[in-house]
């Protein structure tokens, strides 16, 4: 019977699949499929939780299948469910319905409707992923999914600037949030030397004692995981990212942003719970955390003058008092507390354009204008500083800025010399002669090979800096993220073991996603179009196909789940070693910046508001 | 800090700061607070230009969209909508028969180049090319948030503090008392706080030369012009809020510039930037500059005229015709009516009085502005402020209160701001958060009227009693008198019953129906209801006019002046809510027995008209199928006025493009789906035109504005138009924008204008031509409209009912060239069979709106 979460966890995806085969503007067959997707996918959920009550709510365990196996390493979906899994699901299924319909009419004639109900349900099936995962690998997919829907929801509107501008802010954002998962799972696999999953965590966890010895284990798995929660849950110092989420239609902020989206760290914690356990100073920082971002952003829902920012912040300072709740261990009260802080924010999202004719009206008959004192006193002077501060988000937004994107944007600029030619002239000779040193295995003194692999890292890591930040054309960013992703495999090559297979399927993702970029440009550069990424293009007002096929070719650069590039990217992080942190490091923040490298170049061609002005423009700051 | 004493002393001779600061409030937005919806011309500002020649300077100053984009005039002729015979006869006009085959060539196949490349916002581009700046981006966002937490009318826990002091004075006093600064840098902080700190200094720092500086300004205010033009209405009619707040549009520039150096300071560093124009070396531009027009405005124009005559014409010939059938048929009898029923203008009414005409043919229906001729403030019982009940432009001053209310409105428990708190927060999202989830549900599958909701119905109590009749000389309340005097009431009921004819024949029953709108989740809500009743429902005004009309001294000085309304006859107001085709009846328990069984069967044919009503209607609805049962359907558009998820409870103005001044027979008889004002008047009654100027005054501004709001919202719904609805986020509860950091939106949201047909208003007036002439001319305001051609005019002439066309000055006779008008039997039928448009696209959207029918039964 346990096979039923197998198919719990997958139905949704045939339910995305079947919502791609309406045509744009048969709304009615597009919403039967979403709408037919989650009601079926409550029967089965009902189904299953009668049998799982049958059996006294054990925790339920489904080995899965090997995605890809080989002696050292394997890739295994696993699924799981636990009191946790059926309550966030029974909610995720209530409120997605509900939104559903909500959506039925509400979306009605926007151009958007297919891209719109496709999203969802695709957010849908990330998040049942999420909720089901047997273990780290399989939440990771899932998490991904949920990363990247979200991408597309935020620039739901994408002829316009700030839906586009906001949605590459909070995917990088994201992005960060992913790779500590990745690192996270990467020290969790060299800790336990296998893939363990949450069901032998669960009965591995023992009672007194922390589950993690090793010190360096014991810090650095939960942190990564508690990086990733707090940049998903809108924690400080992340918090900015939720208030500019809302750029969609009202009805997917209000799934997204306001009640599922933004508990999954709360989630993540629970799940990842046996790996923290007993570690006193892990839950005195939840707790700091989670409490320092309840007061802080409750402070600024209160000076928010407009209803979904005031509506996020509030969210937010939940979600802190959650976090405390579940560093207190009291797990089940956390549950109710996301239960109903998801459906009340949902409400109040969803109605809340009619807050000003209620206000209004309600201020018609009971206005008092406020008093206005003007105590000396140093507690008003920290008043209006709260105040001051507060409109200026406590400079949440200007922290990430200043902390993430300056110093990638500085370094990126001084890298003059990083050009695409110089790239292909260069560096693509360099790097066949290494990788004809890896294949025959050349001689090399010991201590050039130790340092091998980071040296190509490190040079990985200055290409994709400097694609990040390339103003000229689009396929000189494009070249070098290329080149960067081939040094990366062979900076792993020389790490470990070569393993043909691997790298094989690694490059087979990168060198077709590569090439059909390419024909992309070529293809605009035909039609006379500019390649500029000096500024958005917004292409995809004229060449919506183009754009879809640009947008696949980009994901398989990035390594997005279904590519086999990311099949080959997690096996290459199988490769380092236990104590190569630097390599980690590098490796790691190449595969980020790579990720915003690409999705900007894909965002500043084809989103944005279009070039040509013989029709409607959006201004910029609308 | 030399720099800025010397830029004291220099000459105001480039920089005329005021006149500046006027041009440019001019040149912007002038939507108030949304929670009043007043419809205006959006490009107000070039109203004293030839239409084309406006539209096109403003499209070149400011990259606005002014009409349909080329091909989709082209596929509007191919499928038809565009008419050949009216292309080539417009061409011919223009450029003579010669040139047909060139000019035919130069609309429908050539290629032209029509990229629009504004004026405006050239100048403060080359801070990015100068410094690789972008100054938008690090300013507005926290500007914003400023002046929006300054405006909040109570959406934050929080107020601004000193905001009673002034936007500026209170940034300052903050600063100066906070221990923490909006500003980054020192420089700009220190500027802030010099209290005789001008723009000219500031302008000096940031921009450096005088000549530039409106241009600066212009690029400033229109990077953000939903703000600048809230700002700037606010100046001037700051009574436009509930919550007054002092704003000047100069202290917000003044804000603005000091966080552009405090950006340029922080970004660059101080001293390491020189003013604009010293930096960059602009290339100087007229903003101003005429606009010559082009071939390629020449061919917009051609097709323009020929989208709005292909539709014109065929109402022309309709009506022509129409007069056919009617001599053949029943020639309209004076026999005895069992009720008459004043509606407003609004075209929205025309499918109503259409019905209730089929329901019960022996009624008259009659139309005139909303607001029924009486002005007044209206305060509710227990309302804090008074509302205006008549059009914008008039300032009453008579004071209508209502005496008490019985019920009192509840409050909804899920709006409540303390959810927003640290620790009820906590409290209520554990115990509303499981109310809200059965809310969801309940909301989806059941909705119901709520407190939330705005409800036309609410806007005055049903059972309320008013204060109708001035109770002496003393009661003023705030420089208002309370109430009318019978003179007063007297006068302004002669008035309204003269200017549209109603002058004999009285029915038993004289209804006077005002109309609201109801709708849920919608902002916008003020701009379904009525406009002449300043964005509000007609309710107030019904039953006071109903009142007057009643009053037995009002008789007795109307019969001494002619006019006689029998004693047998009583006026009784309403309302129809025109989202949820609901009707309520005023003061019914006032009539007298006989009169209230009549009222009862009267009542029953309004009822079974609103059923046909919804059914017309629902043939746009997506969620209705229009050949279902009628209650159901009924039902259903009931639902949808209060429907959380229905962002299109009905569709306002959407379609509308004639205005008929004349007597019913006119038009009674013809389906013209909704797209007709319709003024009843009667030549007849008044043959020199006396009351026909009173009747004509507003309708260019209150019509034509409505008309041309919704033309621009939908020609160009990005710039003019308010965008799709549904990412609105409610600013401060006065305006809408897109996310957390954007602009306001002003103008129309797409849901309202899909329907739309973007064609100017065609006002008919059935009198001789000469008295037409005669009485426009009275008024520069009002034959200014028609001179410059932002609306038509056609005068039907009463003898021969031919039609003369007001162009270049004169009527010009038009005959029209369609030949033949479809006719049906039964437009039930005709509804039935309409399609609902594939898209919103206008080339889709426009086979939604049905050609003009006779109907024959």
């Amino acid at each position: 019977m346990n096979q039923l979460l197998a198919v719990i966890a997958v139905w949704p995806l045939l339910g995305f699949v079947l919502s791609l085969l309406p045509g744009h503007r048969q709304e009615k067959a597009i919403f039967a499929a979403a709408i037919g997707t989650v009601i079926v996918h409550f029967g089965l959920l009902i189904v299953w939780l009668v049998f799982w009550a049958a059996q006294g709510f054990a925790h339920a365990y489904w080995k899965g299948f090997d995605l890809y196996a080989t002696r050292s390493a394997h890739f295994t979906i696993d699924f799981y469910f636990d009191t946790y899994t059926a309550v966030y699901l029974l909610v995720t299924v209530l409120l997605t319905f509900v939104i559903m319909m909500f959506s039925r009419y509400y979306i009605h004639r926007e151009k958007g409707y297919k891209r719109f109900f496709n999203n969802i349900l695709f957010f849908y099936f990330g998040l049942t992923m999420v909720l089901i995962a047997g273990n780290l690998e399989t939440l990771l997919i899932g998490w991904e999914f949920i990363g990247v829907t979200s991408f597309f929801l935020i620039a739901f509107y994408r002829d316009r600037y700030l839906p586009v501008k906001n949605a590459l802010k909070v995917v990088s954002l994201y992005r960060i949030a992913d790779i500590f998962m990745l690192l996270g799972i990467w020290l969790y696999h060299h800790y336990f030397e296998h893939n363990v999953s949450f069901f032998e965590l669960h009965n591995l966890m023992p009672k007194g004692e922390p589950l993690v010895h090793d010190h360096f284990f014991a810090v650095g798995i939960p942190a990564a995981f508690l990086v990733a929660a707090l940049v998903k849950s809108a924690q400080l110092p992340f918090s900015s990212w939720l208030p500019r989420a809302m750029e969609g239609p009202t009805s997917s902020s209000a799934i997204f942003y306001s009640s599922l989206s933004v508990h999954i760290g709360v989630f993540l914690l629970i799940r990842t719970y046996p790996l923290w356990q007993e570690q006193a100073w892990f839950e005195y920082a939840l707790i700091v955390i989670g409490l320092a971002t309840s007061i802080v952003t409750t402070l600024i829902a209160r000076v928010q003058s407009t209803v979904k920012t005031q509506i996020a912040y509030s969210s937010i300072a939940q979600i802190g008092l959650m976090m405390v709740e579940v560093a207190l261990g009291w797990h089940t009260f956390a549950l109710i507390h996301f239960a109903g802080n998801a459906f009340l924010r949902t409400y109040q999202l969803l109605v809340s354009p009619s807050v000003l004719s209620y206000m209004i009206h309600d201020q018609f008959f009971h206005f008092s204008p406020p008093q206005h004192h003007l105590r000396p006193g140093f507690w008003n002077r920290v008043y209006w500083s709260i105040f001051v501060l507060s409109i200026r988000e406590w400079n949440l937004d200007s922290i990430m800025y200043r902390l993430l994107w300056m110093p990638l944007k500085r370094l990126g600029n001084s890298l003059n010399f990083m050009t695409a030619r110089y790239a292909v002239y260069v560096f693509l000779p360099l790097y066949i002669l290494g990788l004809a040193g890896v294949v025959f295995s050349l001689a090399m003194p010991g201590v050039l090979l130790a340092w091998m692999p980071v040296l190509l890292a490190l040079i990985s890591l200055l290409m994709v800096i400097k694609a990040f930040v390339k103003r000229e054309e689009a396929h000189n960013a494009w070249v070098l993220v290329i080149v960067s992703q081939l040094f990366l495999a062979l900076a792993i090559a020389y790490n470990g073991q070569f393993d043909p297979v691997q790298m094989i399927m690694f490059y087979s993702g990168i060198l077709v996603s590569g090439a059909l970029g390419f024909l992309v440009f070529y293809y605009l550069r035909k039609a006379k179009e500019s390649l500029s990424l000096k500024r958005f293009q917004g292409h995809s007002y004229e060449r919506p196909r183009l754009s879809v096929v640009f947008l696949i070719a980009s994901l398989g650069l990035i390594g997005f789940p279904i590519t086999p590039t990311f099949i080959g990217e997690d096996l290459m992080l199988g490769h380092i070693h236990k104590n190569q942190y630097l390599l980690t490091f590098l490796i790691a923040l190449t595969l980020i910046v790579a990720g915003l490298a690409v999705l900007r170049i894909y965002a500043r061609l084809f989103l944005g508001p279009h070039q040509e002005t013989y029709h409607e423009i959006a201004y910029r700051s609308s | 800090m030399t720099i800025h004493k010397s830029s004291l002393n220099t000459s105001s001779k480039g920089f005329q700061e005021e006149q500046v600061l006027h041009r440019l409030a001019h040149y912007l937005p002038s939507q108030t607070p949304l929670k009043d919806f007043i419809h205006h011309n959006s490009l107000h500002a070039f109203q004293d230009m030839k239409f084309y020649d406006a539209i096109f300077k403003a499209s070149k100053m400011f990259g606005y969209q002014v009409t349909l984009q080329l091909n989709e005039y082209r596929k509007l002729f191919k499928i038809g909508r565009i008419r050949r015979d009216i292309l080539e006869k417009l061409i011919v006009e223009r450029k003579g028969a010669a040139h047909l085959e060139h000019w035919l060539f130069k609309t429908l196949n050539q290629r032209h180049d029509y990229n629009i490349d504004p004026r405006i916002g050239r100048l403060r581009a080359c801070w990015k090319e100068a410094y690789h700046i972008d100054l938008d981006n690090l300013v507005q966002p926290l500007l914003f948030r400023m002046v929006v937490s300054y405006l909040d009318q109570g959406i934050a826990l929080w107020h601004f503090p000193f905001e009673d002091k002034g936007l500026l004075a209170a940034v300052r006093e903050l600063e100066k008392r906070s221990l923490v600064s909006f500003f980054r840098t020192r420089y700009a902080r220190t500027l802030l706080m010099d209290e005789t700190l001008t723009l000219k200094q500031l302008l000096n720092v940031v921009v450096g030369e005088e000549s530039f500086y409106e241009q600066y300004l212009f690029d400033q205010a229109f990077a953000h012009r939903g703000w600048s033009g809230m700002v700037a209405t606010l100046e001037q009619r700051p009574d436009t809020l509930l919550y007054r707040k002092r704003i000047t549009l100069r202290e917000f520039i003044m804000l603005e510039l000091l966080m552009e150096i405090d950006a340029l300071d922080h970004e660059l560093g101080k001293g390491r930037w020189r003013p604009l124009v010293k930096a960059a070396q602009p290339a100087s531009l007229d903003l101003f500059a005429d606009v010559p027009l082009t071939e390629f405005h020449e061919v917009l124009m051609i097709w323009q005229d020929a989208f709005e005559w292909s539709y014109y014409d065929e109402v022309l010939a309709g009506l022509q015709q129409l007069k056919g059938f009617k001599t053949q048929k029943d020639p309209d009898t004076t026999e005895e009516r069992v009720f008459q029923a004043i509606f407003c203008i609004d075209e929205r009414e025309d499918s109503l009085r259409r019905h209730i005409e089929m329901t019960q043919p022996r009624c008259e229906t009659l139309g005139a502005p909303g607001f029924f001729g009486v002005e007044f403030f209206f305060q509710p019982a227990g309302g804090k402020f008074y509302e205006k009940l008549c059009p914008v432009s008039v300032t009453p001053k008579y004071l209508i209160k209502e005496k008490e209310a019985k019920g009192h409105r509840k409050r909804e428990l899920l709006y409540t701001k303390r959810s927003y708190t640290f620790i009820q927060g906590f409290l209520l999202s554990l115990s509303l958060g499981l109310w809200a989830a059965v809310k969801l549900f309940l909301d989806l599958f059941r909705p119901k009227m709520s407190p939330a909701i705005s409800n036309a119905f609410a806007h005055m109590q049903m059972d309320a009693e008013l204060i109708i009749e001035n109770p002496g000389p003393d009661a003023v309340e705030n420089g208002l008198q309370i109430g009318f005097t019978v003179p007063e009431m007297a006068e302004r009921v002669e008035r309204l019953l003269r200017g549209i004819g109603l002058v004999q024949h009285f029915a038993p029953l004289v209804y006077v129906v005002g109309h609201g709108s109801s709708s849920a989740n919608n902002p916008h809500h003020g701009a379904h209801d009525c406009g002449a009743c300043s964005g509000r429902p007609g309710s107030v005004n019904a039953r006071v006019f109903a009142f007057m009309a009643n009053h037995p001294e009002v008789r007795n000085t109307l019969y001494s002046r002619g006019l006689h309304i029998p004693d047998t006859t009583r006026f009784v107001g309403a309302l129809h809510d025109t989202a949820a085709d609901q009707i309520a009846f005023y003061d019914t328990h006032l009539l007298p027995e006989a009169l209230l069984q009549l009222h009862k069967r009267c009542a029953d044919d309004f009822e079974r008209a609103l059923d046909l009503n919804a059914k017309e209607r629902s043939r746009r609805f997506a969620s209705i199928n229009t050949r279902a049962d009628i209650r159901k359907v009924r039902e259903a558009i009931r639902r949808r006025s209060v429907s959380y998820f229905e962002p299109r409870p009905e569709l306002g103005h959407g379609t509308n493009a004639l205005c008929f001044v004349g007597h019913r027979s006119l038009t009674k008889g013809l389906f013209l789906d909704r797209r007709a004002f319709m003024n009843s008047y009667d030549y007849r009654t008044d043959p020199d035109g006396k009351f026909l100027l009173e009747v004509m005054k507003p309708l260019p501004p209150v019509c034509g504005g409505i008309n041309l709001e919704y033309y621009f919202s939908r020609v160009d719904n990005y710039k003019l138009g308010a965008g799709t609805k549904l990412p609105h986020n409610v600013m401060g509860l006065i305006g809408v924008a897109n996310s957390s950091d954007g602009d306001l939106r002003p103008g129309l949201p797409l849901q309202m204008i899909e329907v739309h047909d973007p064609i100017r208003l065609l006002i008919l007036v059935e009198h001789y031509p000469e008295v037409v002439l005669r009485t426009i001319r009275q008024q520069p305001e009002l034959y200014n409209w028609f001179k410059d051609e932002w609306v038509h005019l056609v005068a039907i002439h009463p003898d021969d009912n031919t039609f003369y066309y007001f162009t270049n000055e004169r009527f010009e006779l038009y005959t029209p060239l369609k030949d033949r008008i479809d006719t049906t039997p039964d437009i039930y039928a005709l509804i039935e069979q309409a399609q609902e448009m594939e898209s919103n696209y206008i080339v889709d959207a426009t086979k939604e709106n049905l050609p003009v029918h006779i109907i024959t039964h």
